[in-house]
């Protein structure tokens, strides 16, 4: 049973919206910025932060009262992907990923609470659990079916979509939104920072010199439905994917990059895709000297010496943790529809170890199948493999 | 929705048996790992007792709070400098499904649920999509959830626990496409009714000779809860009660019904 993505929504450091990300990834333009505006933290470290208020975003989407950032983002990414589908539809299920959900209210109570556990405002408190900014979504794009939240760290959203084709291939919806949404706070930037690879200049993944990420935020949704019962002419078929276990380290990938390279492998078996129809592959090109490395250890043991052209958006946007998944989801729909090939930007020489050297300029390029990698904290791989319509 | 798979055994928290030096030969990892993430790990490798598996599924309704607060109350008295990273890493909400990847080898698909009152219902139906489909013959899928003082007083300040007792617990379970001369129970459906629902309408809609409601007397209340009270629901079965339902509308949310018969 082929699955078809028929409405795609974003929001991120690279735009609001489709239209405008879709300006900046063809202008090579990179939305990180030298230091956040919005977030209330001391560090003036670079990141990708989205370029609009809490305050705004609300009165864009019409809503009132408190919501976390993460919940903002999410109503506006899915609500954007629900219109371009074309609308509601019934049996719509939602499948969102998250790793910070109202994380950013809960640092705000903490400020009182944690002085003293009287105080602090539950108001704040209350949007603390990942369900919160779903059940927001649900609520805002009127969600009928089945809703749930997953959170398997950087690779989240890879995996919500998983499941989301689970949900339409097993019968239980009829169409799934899914995607993830993860804001900046302080609680990751401070996070990333402890453990040292957060680069105080604009990433450079896969360049042999890249000193780290930087951190991005944002939220991404796709409106998945089975081909044959499909509302809108699609813009591309999720056809493989898998989420393989690196069974090494909390953080850190093993040197061979094995979970990596199941993952990818996995879901090309899935869709019955050799590696070299491959045409091109979104990494997860985080920018770390480990992430970097492994990956380009399991992209060469899995297509050797005939590697496909590749580049790791994160130096556009950042990486948007839970919403990365998502993220580049929506890029490899928009690049198989356009025909075209978003650049890997800051990139000067390959890493000796895999002379790897990715696609750096913004190229017309009619594309077949396109992988999309993201890899998270836990060792969790996910890969996702997304073909042309037809 | 219907479900067909095989309970194969189980384990709680709250009546493991093996010795934790046993299930976790390295010191070093069980010192460093946070009463939740012990509680789960632990759980979860005495229900898997070595056996290979396809495929982990986990779920937790408030991840790993003490390690999130640790970090936060660190990041706010230190004014975001000279943290250390250690309870951050642990913080996030896949680390148990994590932690038992790494100590059984699982390479397979580990995924994690974390939707408040439904977080183990999710992980339940994801582990059932996975073994219908054919992608793991065998999954281990639990829950567990910790109680801190700061949740305990936040959630006592809203006043949900009147009338309710706190809990934490974590629950294992390990499921089986086909069924051997093992297993406890079948897996026949999980379900999302719109309505609240008596027992009695539970037991007419899903043909249960019991229904087992949330009974935070027995299991404390905690968001994954319902994990524990279907172990009591598979542990009710023999006899006249082939099939039993478990209802679980963790405050007073919608309802999730958990169906098992004997096998």
């Amino acid at each position: 049973m082929r699955i078809a993505v028929v409405g795609i929504g974003i929001i991120s450091a690279a735009g609001m919206g489709i239209a405008q990300t879709l300006e900046s990834l063809r202008a090579g333009r990179s939305g990180i910025v030298p230091e956040p505006s919005h977030l209330a933290t001391r560090h003036r470290l670079p990141v990708g932060e989205v370029a609009r208020s809490n305050a705004e975003l609300s009165e864009a989407l019409g809503v009132t009262g408190t919501n976390s950032r993460t919940a903002l983002l999410g109503m506006t990414a899915a609500a954007e992907a629900l219109a371009d589908a074309g609308g509601s539809r019934s049996n719509t299920a939602l499948v969102s990923a998250t790793s910070v959900g109202g994380m950013d209210l809960t640092e705000c109570f903490f400020e009182e609470f944690g002085a003293d556990d009287r105080r602090g405002r539950l108001r704040l408190a209350a949007h603390h659990d990942c369900a919160d900014s779903t059940l927001a979504i649900a609520r805002y794009c009127g969600v009928d079916g089945f809703t749930t939240t997953l959170s398997t760290a950087c690779s989240s959203a890879a995996n919500a979509l998983m499941t989301a084709v689970r949900l339409l291939r097993h019968g239980i919806a009829d169409r799934v939104i899914a995607g993830g949404a993860d804001a900046l706070c302080r609680f990751t930037l401070n996070g990333f920072r402890s453990l040292q690879i957060l680069d105080p200049a604009p990433c450079r993944p896969f360049d042999a010199l890249r000193a780290g990420l930087n951190l991005g935020e944002g939220a991404a949704y796709l409106v998945l439905e089975r081909a044959d019962e499909a509302t809108k002419m699609p813009y591309c078929c999720l056809a493989g994917f898998a989420n393989a276990n690196d069974a090494y380290h909390q953080t850190a990938s093993s040197p061979e990059g094995e979970g990596d390279y199941l993952a990818m492998r996995w879901a090309l078996e899935r869709a019955g895709v050799m590696p070299e129809e491959v045409d091109y592959v979104n990494a997860h090109g985080t920018g770390t000297p480990n992430n970097d490395l492994a990956e380009g250890i399991a992209l060469r043991r899995l297509f050797g010496e005939r590697m496909p052209l590749f580049s790791s958006t994160k130096a556009i946007t950042g990486h948007t943790l839970a919403a990365a998944g998502a993220v580049e989801a929506v890029f490899a729909a928009l690049m198989l529809r356009h025909g075209e090939i978003y650049p890997n930007l800051r990139f000067a020489k390959p890493d000796s170890r895999t002379k790897l050297c990715p696609v750096t300029r913004y190229r017309r390029q009619p594309l077949c199948n396109v992988l999309s990698n993201s890899f998270g904290f836990g060792g969790n791989c996910a890969s996702l493999l997304f073909t042309r319509a037809e | 929705m219907k479900t067909c798979c095989y309970i194969e055994r189980f384990a709680t928290h709250d009546a493991l048996t093996a010795d934790p030096k046993k299930l976790v030969p390295d010191p070093m990892l069980r010192r460093r790992m946070s009463r939740v993430v012990k509680m789960g790990v632990l759980t979860a490798l005495e229900c898997l007792q070595g056996e290979r598996i396809d495929a982990i599924v986990t779920a937790t309704g408030f991840g790993c709070l003490a390690d999130s607060e640790k970090f936060l109350r660190n990041l706010l008295e230190r004014d975001e400098e000279l943290l250390t990273p250690t309870p951050f890493i642990q913080s996030t909400f896949n680390t148990i499904g994590a932690q038992v990847a790494f100590l059984c080898g699982c390479r397979g698909s580990n995924t994690t649920f974390t939707h408040r009152g439904r977080s183990f219902e999710s992980a339940l139906l994801e582990a059932s999509m996975l073994l219908a489909e054919g992608s793991a013959r065998r999954v281990l899928v639990g829950a567990a959830d910790e109680r801190t003082p700061s949740q305990h007083r936040v959630m006592e300040r809203m006043g949900l626990w009147r009338g309710r007792e706190d809990g934490e617990g974590a629950t294992f379970l390990l499921l089986s496409r086909v069924p051997s001369s093992e297993s406890r129970a079948c897996l026949t459906a999980i379900d999302f009714p719109d309505e609240p629902l008596d027992k009695e309408q539970i037991a007419v809609r899903y043909v249960a000779d019991r229904v087992l409601c949330d009974d935070y007397a027995l299991t404390g209340c905690y968001p994954t809860a319902s994990a524990r009270t279907l172990v009591h629901g598979i542990e009710a079965l023999g006899g006249s009660v082939r099939r039993v339902a478990v209802c679980n509308s963790y405050l007073d949310n919608r309802p999730s019904i958990i169906v098992v018969a004997c096998p």
